[in-house]
Protein backbone atom coordinates (compact mmCIF):
# COMPACT_ATOMS: atom_id res chain seq x y z
CA UNK A 1 0.00 0.00 0.00
CA UNK A 2 1.42 3.49 -0.88
CA UNK A 3 2.49 5.90 2.13
CA UNK A 4 -0.14 8.28 2.36
CA UNK A 5 1.11 11.48 1.11
CA UNK A 6 2.89 14.06 3.68
CA UNK A 7 1.80 17.29 2.23
CA UNK A 8 0.80 18.96 5.07
CA UNK A 9 1.39 22.97 5.82
CA UNK A 10 3.21 23.42 9.05
CA UNK A 11 1.17 25.07 11.62
CA UNK A 12 1.35 28.74 12.03
CA UNK A 13 3.28 29.50 15.05
CA UNK A 14 1.10 32.41 17.17
CA UNK A 15 3.38 35.53 17.76
CA UNK A 16 3.25 34.77 21.66
CA UNK A 17 4.74 31.26 21.35
CA UNK A 18 6.88 32.16 18.85
CA UNK A 19 8.39 34.54 22.12
CA UNK A 20 7.72 31.82 24.12
CA UNK A 21 9.87 29.78 23.01
CA UNK A 22 13.46 32.18 23.83
CA UNK A 23 11.83 32.09 27.61
CA UNK A 24 13.79 28.18 27.58
CA UNK A 25 17.43 28.71 28.41
CA UNK A 26 17.78 24.81 27.74
CA UNK A 27 16.36 24.87 24.39
CA UNK A 28 19.46 27.00 23.08
CA UNK A 29 22.23 24.46 23.93
CA UNK A 30 23.48 21.61 21.97
CA UNK A 31 22.86 18.01 22.41
CA UNK A 32 26.60 15.75 20.63
CA UNK A 33 26.97 18.99 18.72
CA UNK A 34 23.26 19.65 17.99
CA UNK A 35 20.40 21.50 18.53
CA UNK A 36 18.38 20.35 21.17
CA UNK A 37 15.07 18.71 19.73
CA UNK A 38 13.23 17.88 22.44
CA UNK A 39 10.41 15.67 22.49
CA UNK A 40 10.16 14.12 25.51
CA UNK A 41 7.67 16.66 27.60
CA UNK A 42 5.68 13.60 28.30
CA UNK A 43 8.67 12.39 30.89
CA UNK A 44 9.23 16.13 31.63
CA UNK A 45 8.88 19.58 30.68
CA UNK A 46 11.88 22.18 30.13
CA UNK A 47 11.63 25.25 32.59
CA UNK A 48 11.07 29.08 31.47
CA UNK A 49 13.21 31.64 33.02
CA UNK A 50 10.65 33.24 35.22
CA UNK A 51 10.47 29.56 36.88
CA UNK A 52 14.44 29.11 37.00
CA UNK A 53 14.44 33.09 38.17
CA UNK A 54 11.82 32.45 41.44
CA UNK A 55 13.88 29.50 42.84
CA UNK A 56 17.08 31.99 42.60
CA UNK A 57 15.29 34.35 44.34
CA UNK A 58 13.75 32.17 46.75
CA UNK A 59 16.75 30.41 47.95
CA UNK A 60 18.52 33.72 47.90
CA UNK A 61 16.01 35.85 49.11
CA UNK A 62 13.19 34.31 51.43
CA UNK A 63 14.67 30.71 52.46
CA UNK A 64 13.09 29.82 55.39
CA UNK A 65 11.13 27.09 56.62
CA UNK A 66 7.21 27.85 56.80
CA UNK A 67 4.51 28.06 59.65
CA UNK A 68 6.66 27.63 62.09
CA UNK A 69 8.55 30.76 63.10
CA UNK A 70 7.76 34.74 63.96
CA UNK A 71 11.00 35.94 62.15
CA UNK A 72 10.53 37.64 58.99
CA UNK A 73 11.94 34.97 56.48
CA UNK A 74 9.40 32.83 57.77
CA UNK A 75 6.71 35.00 57.49
CA UNK A 76 7.47 35.47 54.17
CA UNK A 77 8.26 31.72 53.06
CA UNK A 78 4.62 30.98 54.67
CA UNK A 79 3.06 33.75 52.48
CA UNK A 80 5.16 32.66 49.59
CA UNK A 81 3.80 28.74 49.83
CA UNK A 82 0.62 29.67 51.09
CA UNK A 83 0.01 32.20 47.90
CA UNK A 84 1.13 29.24 45.72
CA UNK A 85 -1.61 27.39 46.77
CA UNK A 86 -3.67 29.81 46.22
CA UNK A 87 -3.05 30.21 42.60
CA UNK A 88 -3.57 26.75 42.27
CA UNK A 89 -7.03 26.87 43.38
CA UNK A 90 -7.65 29.54 40.57
CA UNK A 91 -5.80 27.95 38.10
CA UNK A 92 -7.69 24.44 38.31
CA UNK A 93 -11.19 26.41 39.33
CA UNK A 94 -11.42 24.71 42.97
CA UNK A 95 -13.47 26.30 45.97
CA UNK A 96 -11.47 26.83 48.27
CA UNK A 97 -7.43 26.83 49.41
CA UNK A 98 -7.94 23.87 51.51
CA UNK A 99 -9.04 22.16 48.44
CA UNK A 100 -5.11 21.72 47.27
CA UNK A 101 -2.52 19.57 48.66
CA UNK A 102 0.61 19.84 48.16
CA UNK A 103 2.56 16.09 47.56
CA UNK A 104 5.25 15.39 45.66
CA UNK A 105 3.92 14.27 42.50
CA UNK A 106 1.21 12.57 40.87
CA UNK A 107 2.51 8.95 42.07
CA UNK A 108 2.18 10.53 45.23
CA UNK A 109 -0.90 12.15 45.02
CA UNK A 110 -2.72 8.65 44.17
CA UNK A 111 -0.93 6.86 46.85
CA UNK A 112 -2.70 9.36 49.44
CA UNK A 113 -5.84 8.72 48.23
CA UNK A 114 -5.22 4.88 48.36
CA UNK A 115 -4.45 5.43 52.09
CA UNK A 116 -6.52 8.01 53.29
CA UNK A 117 -9.80 7.80 51.89
CA UNK A 118 -10.41 3.97 50.08
CA UNK A 119 -8.60 2.05 52.64
CA UNK A 120 -10.36 2.89 55.49
CA UNK A 121 -14.02 2.58 53.95
CA UNK A 122 -13.10 -0.54 51.66
CA UNK A 123 -13.96 -4.05 52.54
CA UNK A 124 -12.70 -7.73 50.93
CA UNK A 125 -14.76 -7.74 47.95
CA UNK A 126 -15.17 -4.27 47.51
CA UNK A 127 -13.67 -2.90 44.22
CA UNK A 128 -11.29 0.01 42.24
CA UNK A 129 -12.33 0.69 38.83
CA UNK A 130 -9.24 1.85 36.51
CA UNK A 131 -8.66 1.49 32.90
CA UNK A 132 -6.43 -0.47 30.77
CA UNK A 133 -4.32 2.21 29.81
CA UNK A 134 -3.05 3.81 33.23
CA UNK A 135 0.28 4.52 33.87
CA UNK A 136 2.11 2.34 36.85
CA UNK A 137 0.79 4.43 39.12
CA UNK A 138 -2.61 4.08 38.63
CA UNK A 139 -2.57 0.71 38.88
CA UNK A 140 0.30 -0.46 41.42
CA UNK A 141 -1.07 1.56 44.72
CA UNK A 142 -4.59 -0.33 43.91
CA UNK A 143 -2.65 -3.31 43.77
CA UNK A 144 -1.00 -3.06 47.30
CA UNK A 145 -4.57 -2.04 48.65
CA UNK A 146 -6.31 -4.78 47.60
CA UNK A 147 -3.71 -7.23 48.61
CA UNK A 148 -3.75 -5.21 51.85
CA UNK A 149 -7.56 -5.55 52.26
CA UNK A 150 -9.00 -8.31 49.56
CA UNK A 151 -10.65 -6.32 47.52
CA UNK A 152 -10.72 -6.68 44.08
CA UNK A 153 -8.88 -4.33 41.46
CA UNK A 154 -11.35 -4.20 37.55
CA UNK A 155 -9.69 -2.75 34.43
CA UNK A 156 -12.39 -1.02 31.69
CA UNK A 157 -10.88 -2.47 28.52
CA UNK A 158 -9.36 -0.59 25.33
CA UNK A 159 -10.17 -1.36 21.79
CA UNK A 160 -7.03 -1.93 19.51
CA UNK A 161 -6.68 1.75 18.79
CA UNK A 162 -5.86 2.45 22.36
CA UNK A 163 -9.66 4.43 22.94
CA UNK A 164 -11.61 3.32 26.24
CA UNK A 165 -14.66 1.14 25.95
CA UNK A 166 -17.22 3.25 27.56
CA UNK A 167 -19.72 1.23 27.81
CA UNK A 168 -17.91 -1.39 29.50
CA UNK A 169 -16.25 1.08 31.86
CA UNK A 170 -20.10 2.43 32.54
CA UNK A 171 -21.08 -1.33 33.20
CA UNK A 172 -18.35 -2.29 35.58
CA UNK A 173 -19.37 0.67 38.17
CA UNK A 174 -21.44 -0.51 40.92
CA UNK A 175 -22.31 -0.43 44.38
CA UNK A 176 -19.36 -2.63 44.98
CA UNK A 177 -16.65 0.46 43.62
CA UNK A 178 -15.22 1.94 46.56
CA UNK A 179 -13.28 4.61 43.53
CA UNK A 180 -13.29 4.75 39.86
CA UNK A 181 -9.27 6.45 39.18
CA UNK A 182 -8.57 7.24 35.38
CA UNK A 183 -6.01 8.72 33.50
CA UNK A 184 -7.40 12.21 31.27
CA UNK A 185 -4.62 11.68 28.49
CA UNK A 186 -2.55 8.84 28.11
CA UNK A 187 0.71 9.40 28.58
CA UNK A 188 2.11 6.61 26.40
CA UNK A 189 -0.18 6.88 23.20
CA UNK A 190 -1.91 10.44 23.82
CA UNK A 191 -5.50 9.45 23.93
CA UNK A 192 -7.89 11.83 25.79
CA UNK A 193 -10.31 10.01 27.35
CA UNK A 194 -14.37 10.84 27.60
CA UNK A 195 -13.42 11.86 31.45
CA UNK A 196 -16.78 14.38 31.58
CA UNK A 197 -18.96 11.01 30.75
CA UNK A 198 -17.15 8.79 32.79
CA UNK A 199 -17.37 10.81 36.14
CA UNK A 200 -21.05 11.32 35.19
CA UNK A 201 -21.33 7.52 34.73
CA UNK A 202 -19.41 7.65 38.42
CA UNK A 203 -21.66 10.04 39.85
CA UNK A 204 -25.02 8.25 38.79
CA UNK A 205 -23.67 5.51 40.44
CA UNK A 206 -22.61 7.42 43.60
CA UNK A 207 -18.82 5.90 42.59
CA UNK A 208 -16.01 8.87 43.66
CA UNK A 209 -13.41 9.62 40.93
CA UNK A 210 -9.89 10.27 40.82
CA UNK A 211 -8.70 11.98 37.86
CA UNK A 212 -4.98 11.18 36.66
CA UNK A 213 -4.37 14.89 34.89
CA UNK A 214 -0.48 14.85 35.16
CA UNK A 215 -0.66 14.68 30.80
CA UNK A 216 -3.48 16.75 30.49
CA UNK A 217 -3.25 20.02 32.82
CA UNK A 218 -0.21 21.49 30.65
CA UNK A 219 -2.42 20.84 27.15
CA UNK A 220 -5.74 22.16 28.02
CA UNK A 221 -7.93 24.10 30.37
CA UNK A 222 -9.20 22.04 33.31
CA UNK A 223 -11.94 23.04 35.79
CA UNK A 224 -12.61 20.70 38.31
CA UNK A 225 -16.15 22.39 39.12
CA UNK A 226 -16.91 22.19 35.28
CA UNK A 227 -15.18 18.50 35.75
CA UNK A 228 -16.76 17.35 38.83
CA UNK A 229 -14.01 15.48 39.60
CA UNK A 230 -13.87 14.43 43.45
CA UNK A 231 -9.75 14.07 43.24
CA UNK A 232 -7.45 14.93 41.10
CA UNK A 233 -3.77 14.63 40.41
CA UNK A 234 -0.99 15.83 38.93
CA UNK A 235 2.83 16.94 38.94
CA UNK A 236 4.61 20.03 38.71
CA UNK A 237 8.03 18.96 36.67
CA UNK A 238 5.52 18.11 34.11
CA UNK A 239 3.94 21.85 34.06
CA UNK A 240 7.37 23.76 33.87
CA UNK A 241 8.01 23.66 37.40
CA UNK A 242 10.50 21.62 39.58
CA UNK A 243 10.45 18.58 40.30
CA UNK A 244 9.27 16.90 43.85
CA UNK A 245 6.56 19.07 43.76
CA UNK A 246 2.52 18.14 42.80
CA UNK A 247 -0.68 18.72 43.44
CA UNK A 248 -3.64 16.49 45.08
CA UNK A 249 -7.29 18.22 44.65
CA UNK A 250 -9.93 17.27 46.42
CA UNK A 251 -13.59 17.94 47.37
CA UNK A 252 -13.19 19.52 51.08
CA UNK A 253 -16.17 17.33 52.38
CA UNK A 254 -14.30 14.50 50.97
CA UNK A 255 -11.09 15.95 53.12
CA UNK A 256 -12.61 16.70 56.38
CA UNK A 257 -13.40 12.80 56.52
CA UNK A 258 -10.24 11.41 55.77
CA UNK A 259 -6.99 10.00 58.04
CA UNK A 260 -3.76 11.63 57.54
CA UNK A 261 -1.11 9.99 55.20
CA UNK A 262 1.79 10.81 56.99
CA UNK A 263 2.12 11.67 60.77
CA UNK A 264 4.92 14.64 61.50
CA UNK A 265 4.97 17.89 61.94
CA UNK A 266 2.43 20.51 60.65
CA UNK A 267 -0.49 18.31 60.49
CA UNK A 268 -1.27 17.98 63.83
CA UNK A 269 -2.98 20.48 66.43
CA UNK A 270 -1.65 18.69 69.40
CA UNK A 271 0.30 16.28 70.49
CA UNK A 272 1.07 14.43 73.68
CA UNK A 273 1.49 10.95 74.62
CA UNK A 274 -2.21 10.28 75.23
CA UNK A 275 -3.17 11.57 72.15
CA UNK A 276 -2.84 13.43 68.66
CA UNK A 277 -5.32 15.42 67.16
CA UNK A 278 -4.56 16.63 63.80
CA UNK A 279 -4.88 19.87 61.51
CA UNK A 280 -7.91 20.38 59.20
CA UNK A 281 -6.92 20.03 55.37
CA UNK A 282 -4.75 20.54 53.82
CA UNK A 283 -2.19 20.82 56.44
CA UNK A 284 -3.30 17.39 58.05
CA UNK A 285 -1.96 15.41 54.76
CA UNK A 286 1.21 17.54 54.50
CA UNK A 287 3.68 16.58 57.01
CA UNK A 288 6.74 17.24 57.76
CA UNK A 289 8.32 20.31 55.99
CA UNK A 290 7.18 20.44 52.41
CA UNK A 291 8.83 21.18 48.97
CA UNK A 292 8.39 25.14 49.64
CA UNK A 293 10.43 26.04 46.74
CA UNK A 294 8.81 23.74 44.65
CA UNK A 295 5.58 24.75 45.37
CA UNK A 296 6.56 28.56 44.68
CA UNK A 297 8.27 27.34 41.22
CA UNK A 298 4.87 25.91 40.59
CA UNK A 299 2.73 28.85 41.24
CA UNK A 300 5.51 30.96 38.99
CA UNK A 301 5.17 27.88 36.35
CA UNK A 302 1.53 28.41 36.20
CA UNK A 303 1.71 31.96 36.09
CA UNK A 304 3.76 32.03 33.19
CA UNK A 305 1.41 29.75 31.30
CA UNK A 306 -1.56 31.91 32.01
CA UNK A 307 -0.06 34.52 30.92
CA UNK A 308 0.13 32.65 27.30
CA UNK A 309 -2.84 31.28 27.69
CA UNK A 310 -3.82 27.84 27.82
CA UNK A 311 -6.85 27.95 24.83
CA UNK A 312 -3.86 29.59 22.36
CA UNK A 313 -1.43 26.25 23.55
CA UNK A 314 -4.41 23.46 22.91
CA UNK A 315 -5.25 25.05 19.95
CA UNK A 316 -1.67 25.53 18.48
CA UNK A 317 -0.65 21.83 20.26
CA UNK A 318 -3.30 19.93 18.14
CA UNK A 319 -2.13 21.71 14.97
CA UNK A 320 1.46 20.42 15.64
CA UNK A 321 0.03 17.04 16.58
CA UNK A 322 -1.52 17.36 13.50
CA UNK A 323 1.40 18.02 11.16
CA UNK A 324 3.65 15.52 13.18
CA UNK A 325 1.24 12.79 12.14
CA UNK A 326 0.75 13.34 9.21
CA UNK A 327 5.25 13.45 8.18
CA UNK A 328 5.47 10.18 10.64
CA UNK A 329 2.86 8.49 8.47
CA UNK A 330 4.94 9.36 5.61
CA UNK A 331 7.81 7.65 6.82
CA UNK A 332 8.54 3.64 5.33
CA UNK A 333 8.08 1.09 8.04
CA UNK A 334 6.71 3.75 10.45
CA UNK A 335 3.80 2.78 12.14
CA UNK A 336 1.86 5.10 14.71
CA UNK A 337 0.67 2.75 17.77
CA UNK A 338 -2.93 3.90 19.34
CA UNK A 339 -5.22 6.03 17.03
CA UNK A 340 -7.74 8.08 18.81
CA UNK A 341 -10.41 9.93 17.60
CA UNK A 342 -8.56 12.80 19.96
CA UNK A 343 -5.05 13.41 21.15
CA UNK A 344 -2.71 15.76 23.17
CA UNK A 345 0.61 15.70 24.10
CA UNK A 346 2.17 12.75 22.55
CA UNK A 347 2.44 10.19 19.24
CA UNK A 348 4.03 6.74 19.65
CA UNK A 349 5.20 4.48 16.83
CA UNK A 350 7.09 1.63 16.14
CA UNK A 351 9.88 1.20 13.37
CA UNK A 352 9.86 -1.89 11.55
CA UNK A 353 13.06 -3.10 11.89
CA UNK A 354 14.05 -0.95 14.38
CA UNK A 355 13.58 -1.40 17.93
CA UNK A 356 12.91 1.59 19.87
CA UNK A 357 15.97 2.37 22.05
CA UNK A 358 18.45 1.74 19.04
CA UNK A 359 15.65 4.85 17.14
CA UNK A 360 16.41 6.38 20.64
CA UNK A 361 20.17 5.96 20.96
CA UNK A 362 20.40 7.27 16.97
CA UNK A 363 17.97 10.33 17.47
CA UNK A 364 19.90 11.09 20.45
CA UNK A 365 22.85 11.56 18.55
CA UNK A 366 20.81 13.95 16.27
CA UNK A 367 20.35 15.92 19.35
CA UNK A 368 16.71 14.48 18.95
CA UNK A 369 15.54 13.65 22.83
CA UNK A 370 12.94 11.34 22.80
CA UNK A 371 11.42 8.86 25.36
CA UNK A 372 11.60 5.02 24.49
CA UNK A 373 10.31 1.81 26.11
CA UNK A 374 7.00 0.70 27.91
CA UNK A 375 6.27 4.31 29.17
CA UNK A 376 5.72 2.70 32.62
CA UNK A 377 2.29 0.71 30.97
CA UNK A 378 3.47 -2.28 30.34
CA UNK A 379 -0.33 -3.73 30.37
CA UNK A 380 -1.13 -0.99 27.54
CA UNK A 381 1.58 -1.78 25.53
CA UNK A 382 0.46 -5.70 25.82
CA UNK A 383 -2.74 -4.62 24.97
CA UNK A 384 -1.70 -2.50 21.50
CA UNK A 385 0.79 -5.93 20.92
CA UNK A 386 3.75 -3.90 21.51
CA UNK A 387 6.83 -4.43 24.15
CA UNK A 388 8.07 -1.02 23.55
CA UNK A 389 7.24 2.22 21.41
CA UNK A 390 9.24 5.41 20.46
CA UNK A 391 7.21 8.30 21.86
CA UNK A 392 7.53 12.02 20.72
CA UNK A 393 5.69 13.78 23.61
CA UNK A 394 5.68 17.62 22.58
CA UNK A 395 4.88 20.89 24.38
CA UNK A 396 3.88 24.38 23.35
CA UNK A 397 7.85 25.67 23.07
CA UNK A 398 8.13 22.79 20.16
CA UNK A 399 7.59 23.87 16.45
CA UNK A 400 7.36 22.33 13.18
CA UNK A 401 11.34 22.78 12.82
CA UNK A 402 11.41 20.16 15.53
CA UNK A 403 9.42 18.01 13.55
CA UNK A 404 11.05 18.15 10.66
CA UNK A 405 14.33 17.40 12.32
CA UNK A 406 12.81 14.17 14.41
CA UNK A 407 11.46 13.34 10.81
CA UNK A 408 14.64 13.33 8.99
CA UNK A 409 16.87 10.91 12.00
CA UNK A 410 13.89 8.96 11.90
CA UNK A 411 14.82 8.03 8.25
CA UNK A 412 18.37 7.91 9.11
CA UNK A 413 17.23 4.92 11.31
CA UNK A 414 15.46 3.21 8.55
CA UNK A 415 18.79 3.81 6.08
CA UNK A 416 20.46 2.39 9.35
CA UNK A 417 18.66 -1.10 9.72
CA UNK A 418 16.94 -0.95 6.41
CA UNK B 1 28.78 11.26 18.76
CA UNK B 2 28.56 8.76 15.38
CA UNK B 3 25.83 5.79 15.68
CA UNK B 4 28.03 3.89 13.44
CA UNK B 5 30.61 3.86 15.91
CA UNK B 6 27.56 1.96 17.71
CA UNK B 7 26.49 0.05 15.06
CA UNK B 8 29.07 -1.94 13.56
CA UNK B 9 28.53 -4.15 10.55
CA UNK B 10 29.11 -7.43 12.99
CA UNK B 11 26.57 -6.37 15.61
CA UNK B 12 23.89 -5.43 13.55
CA UNK B 13 24.36 -8.81 11.12
CA UNK B 14 23.61 -10.37 14.40
CA UNK B 15 20.78 -8.27 15.74
CA UNK B 16 18.98 -8.79 11.87
CA UNK B 17 19.96 -12.70 11.91
CA UNK B 18 20.54 -13.96 15.37
CA UNK B 19 22.46 -17.51 15.60
CA UNK B 20 20.37 -19.87 18.04
CA UNK B 21 17.49 -18.04 18.94
CA UNK B 22 14.95 -19.88 20.23
CA UNK B 23 13.75 -22.30 23.01
CA UNK B 24 15.85 -24.92 24.05
CA UNK B 25 13.34 -28.28 24.31
CA UNK B 26 16.05 -29.96 26.01
CA UNK B 27 17.27 -27.24 28.31
CA UNK B 28 19.10 -28.38 31.51
CA UNK B 29 19.32 -24.53 32.52
CA UNK B 30 17.59 -21.31 31.61
CA UNK B 31 16.87 -17.79 33.73
CA UNK B 32 15.02 -15.27 32.38
CA UNK B 33 16.15 -11.58 32.93
CA UNK B 34 14.56 -8.04 32.72
CA UNK B 35 16.07 -4.91 31.99
CA UNK B 36 13.22 -3.06 34.43
CA UNK B 37 14.39 0.40 32.86
CA UNK B 38 13.31 -0.48 29.54
CA UNK B 39 11.18 -3.72 29.62
CA UNK B 40 14.13 -5.49 27.43
CA UNK B 41 13.79 -9.44 28.36
CA UNK B 42 16.25 -12.28 27.58
CA UNK B 43 15.88 -15.94 28.34
CA UNK B 44 19.19 -18.05 28.06
CA UNK B 45 18.68 -21.67 27.80
CA UNK B 46 21.78 -24.02 28.40
CA UNK B 47 22.10 -27.71 27.82
CA UNK B 48 24.91 -28.75 30.48
CA UNK B 49 26.48 -32.58 30.13
CA UNK B 50 29.31 -32.99 31.94
CA UNK B 51 30.14 -29.61 33.29
CA UNK B 52 30.42 -28.59 29.98
CA UNK B 53 27.53 -26.22 27.76
CA UNK B 54 26.86 -28.49 24.98
CA UNK B 55 24.00 -26.12 23.38
CA UNK B 56 23.07 -22.56 24.31
CA UNK B 57 20.14 -20.45 23.24
CA UNK B 58 18.24 -17.58 23.64
CA UNK B 59 14.60 -15.26 23.00
CA UNK B 60 14.40 -12.20 23.92
CA UNK B 61 12.21 -9.10 23.21
CA UNK B 62 14.99 -6.35 23.24
CA UNK B 63 17.12 -4.13 20.98
CA UNK B 64 19.44 -4.81 18.05
CA UNK B 65 22.47 -4.71 20.69
CA UNK B 66 20.78 -6.85 23.29
CA UNK B 67 19.90 -9.62 20.54
CA UNK B 68 23.50 -9.28 18.89
CA UNK B 69 24.98 -9.90 22.42
CA UNK B 70 22.71 -13.07 23.28
CA UNK B 71 23.52 -13.76 19.35
CA UNK B 72 27.86 -14.31 19.92
CA UNK B 73 27.02 -14.97 23.41
CA UNK B 74 24.90 -18.65 22.49
CA UNK B 75 27.88 -18.72 19.89
CA UNK B 76 30.65 -17.93 22.35
CA UNK B 77 29.88 -20.63 25.25
CA UNK B 78 28.77 -23.63 23.01
CA UNK B 79 31.24 -26.24 23.74
CA UNK B 80 33.13 -24.81 26.87
CA UNK B 81 33.32 -26.16 30.02
CA UNK B 82 30.60 -24.34 32.89
CA UNK B 83 33.66 -22.61 34.27
CA UNK B 84 35.14 -21.22 31.51
CA UNK B 85 31.79 -20.07 30.55
CA UNK B 86 31.30 -18.64 33.77
CA UNK B 87 34.60 -17.01 33.89
CA UNK B 88 34.25 -15.12 30.55
CA UNK B 89 30.44 -13.73 31.41
CA UNK B 90 31.83 -12.39 34.00
CA UNK B 91 34.91 -10.59 33.28
CA UNK B 92 33.05 -9.40 29.58
CA UNK B 93 30.52 -7.96 31.28
CA UNK B 94 33.03 -5.71 33.67
CA UNK B 95 34.98 -5.04 30.73
CA UNK B 96 31.57 -3.81 29.02
CA UNK B 97 31.40 -1.39 32.26
CA UNK B 98 34.46 0.12 32.06
CA UNK B 99 34.28 3.00 29.65
CA UNK B 100 38.05 3.55 30.41
CA UNK B 101 39.62 0.31 28.90
CA UNK B 102 38.85 -1.26 25.45
CA UNK B 103 38.02 -5.02 25.48
CA UNK B 104 40.54 -7.88 25.66
CA UNK B 105 39.41 -10.02 23.46
CA UNK B 106 41.34 -11.88 20.43
CA UNK B 107 41.01 -9.29 17.53
CA UNK B 108 38.88 -12.03 15.21
CA UNK B 109 36.44 -12.27 18.33
CA UNK B 110 32.95 -11.15 16.86
CA UNK B 111 32.26 -9.75 20.19
CA UNK B 112 34.40 -6.81 19.52
CA UNK B 113 31.89 -5.50 17.62
CA UNK B 114 30.02 -4.41 21.15
CA UNK B 115 33.01 -2.24 21.71
CA UNK B 116 31.11 0.87 20.87
CA UNK B 117 28.30 0.65 23.90
CA UNK B 118 31.25 1.95 26.14
CA UNK B 119 30.61 5.42 25.00
CA UNK B 120 26.95 5.06 25.15
CA UNK B 121 25.92 4.96 28.73
CA UNK B 122 22.76 4.14 28.46
CA UNK B 123 22.99 1.38 26.33
CA UNK B 124 25.79 -0.73 28.50
CA UNK B 125 22.95 -2.94 30.31
CA UNK B 126 21.72 -3.91 27.03
CA UNK B 127 24.89 -5.39 25.59
CA UNK B 128 25.66 -6.84 29.40
CA UNK B 129 22.05 -8.14 30.04
CA UNK B 130 22.07 -11.53 28.17
CA UNK B 131 25.75 -12.20 29.92
CA UNK B 132 23.76 -11.75 33.17
CA UNK B 133 20.97 -13.95 32.14
CA UNK B 134 23.49 -16.77 31.45
CA UNK B 135 25.22 -16.43 34.70
CA UNK B 136 21.53 -16.63 36.13
CA UNK B 137 20.87 -19.80 33.97
CA UNK B 138 24.18 -21.13 35.31
CA UNK B 139 22.97 -20.62 39.00
CA UNK B 140 19.87 -22.20 38.50
CA UNK B 141 19.42 -25.57 39.73
CA UNK B 142 19.24 -28.34 37.14
CA UNK B 143 15.87 -30.34 36.42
Amino acid sequence: MAKPSNTIQPPAIPDILQKAREDFPILKRTVNGKPLVYLDNGASTQKPQAVIDVLNRYYSNENSNIHRGVHLLSVEATSAYEEARHTITDFIGANDDSEIIFTRGTTESVNLVAHSFVEPQIQAGDEILITHMEHHANIVPWQLLCERTGAILKVAPIDENGALDLEAFKNLLSEKTKLASFVHVSNAIGVINPVAEMIAAAKEKGVPTLLDAAQSIQHMPLNVKELDCDFLAFSGHKIFAPTGIGVLYGKRALLDEMRPYQGGGDMISTVSFEGTTFKEPPSRFEAGTPHIAGAIGLKAAIDYLQSIGLETIARYEEELLKYATVQLRAIDGLRIIGNPAKRAGAISFVMENAHSHDVGTILDTEGVAIRSGHHCCEPLMKRLGVSATTRASFSFYNNHTDVDTLVSALKKVSILFE
Amino acid sequence: MDPKDLYKQTLLKHSKSPHNEGELIDSTHQAKLTNSLCGDEVTVYLKIESNSIQRATFTAQCCSICTASASMLTQKVQGLPTEEAHYFAQKITTQLQDKDKPLVLSADDELQSLEGVKQFKSRIRCATLPWEAMLASLASSSE
